[in-house]
């Protein structure tokens, strides 16, 4: 095979051999703190698409404002007062608001993509999800003792926030995993216990080991389909039968995924492992996909963004520590020892 | 009857129109300077465009479904035979005719099961003799997919990818960042021949049409939940 020419830039050069045919992509390794931008914006850009959906424009019990006011119950007068001054806001200009909260997360999913927009973007995202979180999401159920993981507590969109730091764009580094660029090692560390830890303490608080309530729950769900209305019903028989047992269980799974990180390598996986498929469950049994396959939904709720999480703290190899720090070191490189 | 906001409906359509006439110009570019690459993906923007603009806006649809879903049947089968000699050519790797043939995939979803589309912006002509609505779990997968792809494309350091693929001398050509590189023997591409037609036929723009049809797409798959 015989290089013809290649030029180097803030990226990999694609290398022609004789046949015309290029192969940068096979050499060009992958920075994965980018790659999970990539797939934060992904999930953005979703959002935005589901704000779009005709019943989000409407007024009523069913429409975007009557969503947003059913979020005050339960939560103590000043929050609930001002969720439902918000929704009194949107019931009075449904398109208007409506577009302006789709268009914001555009600007977020697209913001993420251009590397001179990502810092602002992502600050942008921080923002907008601590302000969805209180207005959007009844502050995630956490003042009145309902904010199960079962359900998406503390709030999934507090999670968009969190990854919006711990992906802040930063210079590659010997990190153990992605998470670790941004803020470190210590603090990446410290931030995963308390978030896992947190997780375990609203599984048993409040009507978190309710069996009635965690069956109220999932049976609350109408609309789905049929395969997903199946695993309804069994995961509502479950919780019936079995709602403490279950977030006791879940208690002590978050526990050990919080405690995993400070553990050898290898540990570390399997307890990330062990995260991720309690909030796959999570996604598909209790979540039901955040409602989305109702029709009726804003957001594929806590499964995704948690395991995008459990994922920037996976151990990473020699190899792939490299790979995490392109194109500021090695990649670049080589790039121009093939140019000279 | 279109849903409202209407507007919003009208803008997706235009834009959809957008994409299938941008497709058209870069066909007759093709013709015009022999390019033999990427026109595969330009006839199927032609007719996803003019047929999502239908679905968005009831008025702008015409054509008997059958004869739609023959179409986007050929544009599947074709897609994924092309990716097939892609992985024989090249080795294992992720071609970029998938998503094409996914697009195509999901296009032909729309015309079998229009029952779904019930609250969407789905044209009635395309009723069908099927009154099953497609799966809303593989609406959602196939959305997120043509979001992934739409969000990657644009954050590919190289353009023209979604059109011509990582193996082709097309997107060899356009380099990273609109950068140039020695080509062997054969046809310039369009990107190399400068003036009004290397403009139109800009990787990057090219890369813009597909980010459009994917977002529109995955927002047709959203209302058809």
């Amino acid at each position: 095979m015989s290089v013809t020419e290649v030029r180097a830039g803030d990226a990999p050069a694609p290398v022609i051999d004789a046949r015309g045919v290029t192969s940068s992509s096979v050499e060009q390794p992958r920075d994965l703190q980018r790659t999970f931008q990539l797939v934060l914006a992904t999930v953005w850009l979703l959002d935005a698409v589901l704000q779009l959906q005709p019943f989000m424009f409407t007024r009523g019990s069913s429409g975007f404002s009557g969503m947003l006011n059913n979020l005050a119950a339960g939560n103590p007068g000043w929050v609930a007062h001002s969720i439902t001054w918000n929704a009194s806001n949107v019931y009075h200009n449904p398109v208007v608001s409506n577009t302006v909260f789709a268009l914001v997360q555009f600007l977020i999913g697209f913001g993420i993509v251009w590397k001179r927009s990502l810092k602002a973007a992502l600050a942008l995202s921080v923002v907008w999800s601590l302000g969805v979180w209180w207005f959007g999401e009844g502050a995630g159920n956490i003042f009145h003792g309902a904010a199960t993981p079962f359900g998406g507590g503390p709030g999934a969109v507090l999670i968009y926030a969190l990854l919006a730091v711990l992906l802040w764009p930063s210079a590659g580094s010997d990190t153990p995993f992605v998470a670790a660029r941004s803020v470190g090692m210590t603090a990446a560390k410290v931030i995963w216990a308390v978030v896992w830890g947190l997780l375990a303490i609203l599984a048993v608080v409040g009507s978190g080991r309710s069996p009635q309530a965690l069956h109220d729950l999932v049976a609350a769900y109408t609309g789905q389909p049929g395969w997903l209305a199946h695993i309804d019903r069994a995961t509502a028989s479950m919780f019936l039968h079995h709602g403490a047992t279950a977030a006791i269980l879940l208690a002590v799974v978050c526990v050990i995924v919080a405690i995993g990180v400070y553990l050898p390598p290898q540990f570390t996986k399997v307890t990330l492992v062990l995260g991720i498929v309690t909030f796959v469950f999570i996604w598909v049994a209790t979540e039901n996909f955040g409602g989305i396959l109702a029709g009726g939904a804003t957001d594929p709720n806590s499964g995704p963004p948690f395991i995008i999480l459990a994922l920037i703290y996976w151990p990473l190899t020699l190899a792939r520590k490299a790979a995490t720090s392109w194109p500021s070191n090695s990649t670049a490189q080589s790039n121009e020892a093939l140019v000279r | 009857m279109t849903p409202t906001p209407a507007w919003l409906y009208y803008f997706f359509a235009i834009a959809m129109l957008a994409v299938a006439a941008y497709g058209l110009v870069l066909l007759a570019v093709s013709v015009a300077i022999r390019r033999s690459a990427g026109w595969d993906v330009d006839i199927a923007h032609v007719f996803m465009g003019v047929s999502m603009a239908g679905m968005f806006v009831t008025g702008w649809a015409f054509g008997p479904s059958a004869i739609w879903e023959l179409i986007f049947t050929v544009l599947l089968i074709w897609f994924l035979v092309q990716s097939v000699q892609s992985v024989i050519t090249f080795g294992i790797h992720l071609t970029h005719y998938l998503i094409h043939a996914a697009m195509s995939f999901a296009m032909l979803l729309m015309y079998v099961f229009p029952a779904g589309a019930s609250s969407g912006a789905m044209s009635m002509s395309m009723a069908s003799s099927s009154s099953a609505r497609i799966d809303p779990g593989l609406s959602l997968l196939l959305a997120f997919v043509f979001f992934a792809s739409a969000i990657f494309t644009l954050a590919s350091p190289v353009k023209g990818v979604s059109h011509h693929g990582r193996h082709s001398r097309a997107y060899a050509m356009s380099g990273p960042a609109g950068g140039t590189v020695g080509t062997p023997n054969g046809p310039a591409p369009a990107s190399a021949a400068g003036g009004a037609l290397g403009l139109i036929s800009a990787p990057w723009l090219e890369d813009a049409s597909h980010v459009v049809m994917c977002v529109g797409m995955g927002f047709m798959l959203i209302l058809m939940i």
